[in-house]
């Protein structure tokens, strides 16, 4: 019996088509049904102007997208003979911001997404409002605004740098705000402090203490989400950050990665039309996001987890958190490298004889995003975007599941839609 | 008989001026000889222009309003660039030869002796109302697809260099026929040069 | 022009066409946005679950007080299997203020540029009026930006919850927050009076204007008066305005200022070009040492 599930609250529309066995899922394939057409839009444009156009494929991760485009473009350049090597205050700005975006994305995921999904599995309903989430994402913002001038939809990333040129109050105040995001972290969200959550050993060390996640992660317990939604097993990063460390894993074993293997394929959806294409790596599905990126970074905790329970909806999730609470103290640090009296931009040769390819991928909040450009006299002859969202919830078929798919087989209706939700789904990144 | 106004006893000394700056030289002219050539007493002539230098300022803004005035009439009209070329260059050759004191001036004296205008005409302050209108014709031009687009000042010195070299030899007795007559190859030229390409 | 409303709380309904969330995520920026939230009953929001699922407001069986859309209008969208145009109509008829959330809903934006026919605003596409919504244009409110600064909504729905009239500009945006242009209040307006150009991108000096293509003079729009998540604004740290609030955008050549023989294309809103020129032509003759050295000087060590 096949039912269909529109799923709400994410960015964009998304629909889950079920195949139930009795009351278990035996198979799924999702539908992404709007398209919007940018990539073709982007095509004769001016190279600059995919500055302005890709953020706006997506209002949560709109900075991920500007970084993307930054990187191809600067890719071209060097594929086209002139090397474009930014200094370590411009790139250090750039991974700030990008940090903070990535910590906005997980506090709105929990408090908007996880937590009041997974209330709808309990008797009783979380009590935490869905706010506190916006609450830290707004103080993340400020901090990004110091240097990008607002969020979202900044544009402040030129080939070559930065458009801004922060003196030491705008360094302190972003700091200011991290303290206080920490703070607000630590004490309305984690319970304990955030040196002591990342020295925790295990999930176990979570006992006695009373706090929204502490709740979560015991209701993950209750529920078995340990033992339920396991996909491959296999993860993929490819954005070359600070904060990741790029690769292909098969459960821990790593392999070397290059994006040029990263292809894509038309869905399969036999009950709707859907517009989004699957993305694979050398042919194959992989895992992307938080948990992918922390056993890439070999994280013990997260090791230790993933030892035990694998690739979970459990370990999906803590992996999320887990990341959060990384990312805060690297956020933290590296504003304290930032040396004022570099240049903000290298100058660069004049976009117009520039006639090359160009490749850029970042690590977005729910895995690796990839720009491919395409230029001839600065201008654009084709551009392409792959989305994390393409990698994680594609739809194919039985023999050859998604990670999403797999992780949905096999379990309630009700549970495959959290489950669902485990993976963060971008729709409007998807249906670009 | 009507009384004469200020206006009109100022742009008296304003003719005078330039006549006489034209026919002796500024350096040589003095305040006395323009006073006396107006009718005037020298002390009432400092009523009017407080010093030699003030009145040399004074006439190279007094030219470029002139100028620029006559560009604007040309500028507002409904014709093709090519036709307003034709129209600026016939009007500057027409006030070459028919009040050429004018011209001599800004060539010979404003262009010349720069240390005059050194201190309250820098750069081209007092030479705006006519650069303001060559800025709107060439930016008309442009806009309407039928100028290439380049530089302001490589336009401007092409336009203007090549007008006030021509002036220059007609002034120094070189050109062998009237200056009229030279209008329509130059502004041929200029339109040429300045033209869109294909 | 707007009727009172009924002492118990409005009915707030946020509906999305083609759009990227941009205008949902500036809102949930706004400090004290749950206090401000209170005061309404929200029907549907699309960042939080409401008593109301989606499905629940597509059937149409229920109206609201204050409708907000976000995103490009497209007649012929399906949101949940369902023709969004009747969605829409259906609450617009009940409404008693319809809010344009955005650009693209405001005059189609970003998205109506891909394949745009179908596609449109509110009541404009790009400049030119249409006519879809026309009967309801006495109470739609217009908040233009890529994305809309989360202020302009609070402000809008504040008026709203205290009965004040909103006054407009022909583009149906509040003139309290359009009347300002972008450039009003910009850190490198002295630059901009003494026609100092910045010669590259990432430099505290200099203005935007001359080269960089900012739109902050033709723009309008109170970022640099009320300021971007309550810290900066894209000119105060060197990125031009885009022009993101206006019925144009996205325009294209970003980046840079079209100039027609050095003469800037574009000049000041109602500035005549004779004026800007003769201005620009006598301060562009000064050069003032202090503008054109250095703000902070690192490099002299005590």
């Amino acid at each position: 019996m096949i039912t269909k599930q529109l799923i709400e609250h994410i960015e964009g529309e998304a629909s889950v088509y079920f195949d139930m066995d009795g009351k278990k899922v035996d198979f799924a394939t999702v539908v992404f049904p709007h398209f919007r057409g940018m990539e073709s839009f982007l095509e004769k444009k001016n190279a600059l102007d995919a500055l302005v156009i890709t953020p706006r494929v997506c209002g949560i991760c709109g900075h991920a997208h500007l970084m993307a485009t930054v990187r191809a473009l600067e890719d071209a350049y060097k594929n086209g003979g002139y090397e474009v090597i930014p200094t370590q205050k411009a790139n250090t700005i750039r991974e700030f911001t990008l940090v903070m975006e990535m910590i906005q994305n997980h506090f709105k995921w929990l408090y908007m997404v996880i937590m009041p999904e997974l209330s709808k599995l309990i008797d009783k309903p979380f009590t935490q409002k869905p706010l506190k989430g916006a609450y830290a994402s707004s103080l993340a913002s400020k901090a990004i605004a110091l240097f990008g001038g607002q969020w979202p939809h900044s544009s402040y990333m030129i080939v070559g740098g930065v458009t801004c040129d922060p003196t030491y109050m705008e360094i302190l105040q972003a700091t200011s705000f991290v303290e206080e995001l920490v703070k607000f972290f630590e004490k309305e969200c984690l319970g304990v402090s955030l040196e002591n959550f990342l020295a925790f050993e295990s999930c176990k060390d979570f006992q006695g203490v009373e706090s929204d996640i502490a709740t979560l992660e015991a209701t993950l317990i209750d529920l078995d989400m340990q033992k339920k939604g396991f996909a491959h097993d296999r993860f993929l990063v490819l954005g070359t950050h600070n904060f990741s460390s790029i690769g292909k894993l098969k459960g821990t074993r790593t392999f070397h990665v290059d994006p040029k293997f990263v292809t894509t394929i038309q869905a399969y959806t036999p009950h709707e039309k859907t517009y989004a294409y699957n993305a694979l790596y050398k042919d194959e599905y992989y895992e992307t996001g938080s948990l992918a990126r922390m056993i890439s970074s070999n994280e013990s905790i997260v090791k230790n987890m993933h030892r035990r329970y694998k690739d979970s909806a459990y370990s999906r999730v803590m992996a999320r958190i887990f990341e959060l609470a990384l990312l805060l103290q690297h956020g933290r640090s590296i504003l304290n490298t930032l040396d004022v009296t570099q240049d903000s931009v290298v100058k660069v040769e004049d976009i117009h004889n520039i006639t090359a390819k160009g490749i850029g991928v970042v690590e977005a909040p729910r895995g690796p995003l990839v720009h491919e450009i395409s230029l001839k006299n600065g201008l654009i002859e084709s551009y392409k975007i792959i989305t994390p969202t393409q990698f994680n919830i594609g739809s194919s078929t039985r023999e050859k599941p998604t990670p999403v798919q797999k992780a949905m087989q096999g379990i309630s209706k009700d549970e495959a839609e959290f489950i669902f939700r485990t993976f963060d789904v971008c729709s409007v990144c998807t249906t670009h | 008989m009507a009384r004469i106004t200020k206006e009109e006893r100022k742009q008296g000394i304003i003719n005078a001026a330039l006549q006489l700056f034209s026919e002796r030289g500024f350096y040589i002219t003095t305040i006395p000889d323009i006073a006396q050539k107006v009718g005037m007493s020298v002390g009432n002539f400092y009523n009017y222009f407080t010093s030699k230098d003030i009145l040399a300022k004074e006439l190279i803004i007094y030219i470029s309003e002139y100028l620029g005035q006559s560009i604007r009439e040309i500028n507002e009209e409904d014709i093709s660039t090519e036709q307003k070329i034709h129209k600026i260059v016939s009007m500057y050759f027409a006030m070459a030869e028919e009040k050429p004191e004018m011209i001599e001036y800004f060539l010979r004296v404003y262009l010349s002796n720069r240390e005059v205008f050194a201190d309250g005409c820098e750069g081209m302050i007092c030479v705006s109302p006519f650069v303001t209108e060559m800025m709107i014709f060439f930016n008309d031009g442009v806009e309407k697809d039928e100028l290439h687009n380049q530089d302001f000042f490589s336009a401007f010195g092409l336009f203007m260099g090549y007008l006030g070299g021509m002036v220059f030899l007609f002034g120094e007795k070189i050109l062998p026929e009237p200056l009229d007559n030279y209008k329509d190859s130059i502004s041929q030229n200029i339109y040429n040069a300045l033209k869109t390409r294909d | 022009m707007h009727s009172k409303l009924e002492t118990k709380k409005p009915k707030l309904l946020w509906l999305q066409g083609l759009t990227c969330n941009g205008n949902t995520h500036s809102f949930l920026n706004l400090n004290s946005l749950d206090t401000l939230l209170e005061q309404f009953e929200i029907l549907y929001f699309p960042a939080f679950a409401t008593d109301y699922t989606y499905e629940d407001i597509l059937t149409c069986k229920l109206s609201c007080d204050v409708l907000i859309f976000e995103g490009t209008y497209d007649s012929t969208l399906q949101r949940g299997g369902i023709l969004l145009a009747d969605v829409l109509q259906h609450y617009a008829k009940s409404a008693k203020y319809i809010i344009g959330a955005g650009t693209c809903a405001s005059f189609g934006g970003m998205f109506a540029e891909m394949n745009p026919q179908n596609k449109s605003g509110l009541l404009f596409k790009k400049g030119e009026w249409v006519t879809t919504f026309e009967m309801y244009k006495e109470k739609i409110i217009n908040l233009s930006g890529c994305p809309m600064h989360p202020e302009w909504m609070a402000y809008t729905l504040q008026m709203i919850l205290h009965h004040k009239t909103i006054l407009l500009d022909e583009l149906y945006r509040p003139q309290e927050l359009y009347g300002y242009l972008s450039h009003h209040g910009c850190t490198r307006n002295e630059y901009f009076e003494w026609k100092v150009d910045a010669k590259n991108f990432g430099t505290k000096e200099g203005c935007l204007f001359y080269e960089q293509g900012c739109r902050g003079p033709m723009t309008h729009a109170s970022c640099n008066k009320i300021l971007w998540n309550e810290v900066s604004s894209k000119t105060r740290i060197g990125t031009p305005c885009l022009g993101c609030t206006e019925s144009d955008f996205p325009r294209t050549h970003f980046f840079t200022t079209k100039t027609n023989m050095s003469i800037p294309q574009d000049i000041p809103f109602d500035v005549p070009k004779r004026s800007y020129l003769t201005m620009v032509g006598i301060a562009k003759t000064f050069h003032i040492k202090r503008l054109e050295g250095k703000l902070i000087d690192y490099k002299t060590t005590h």
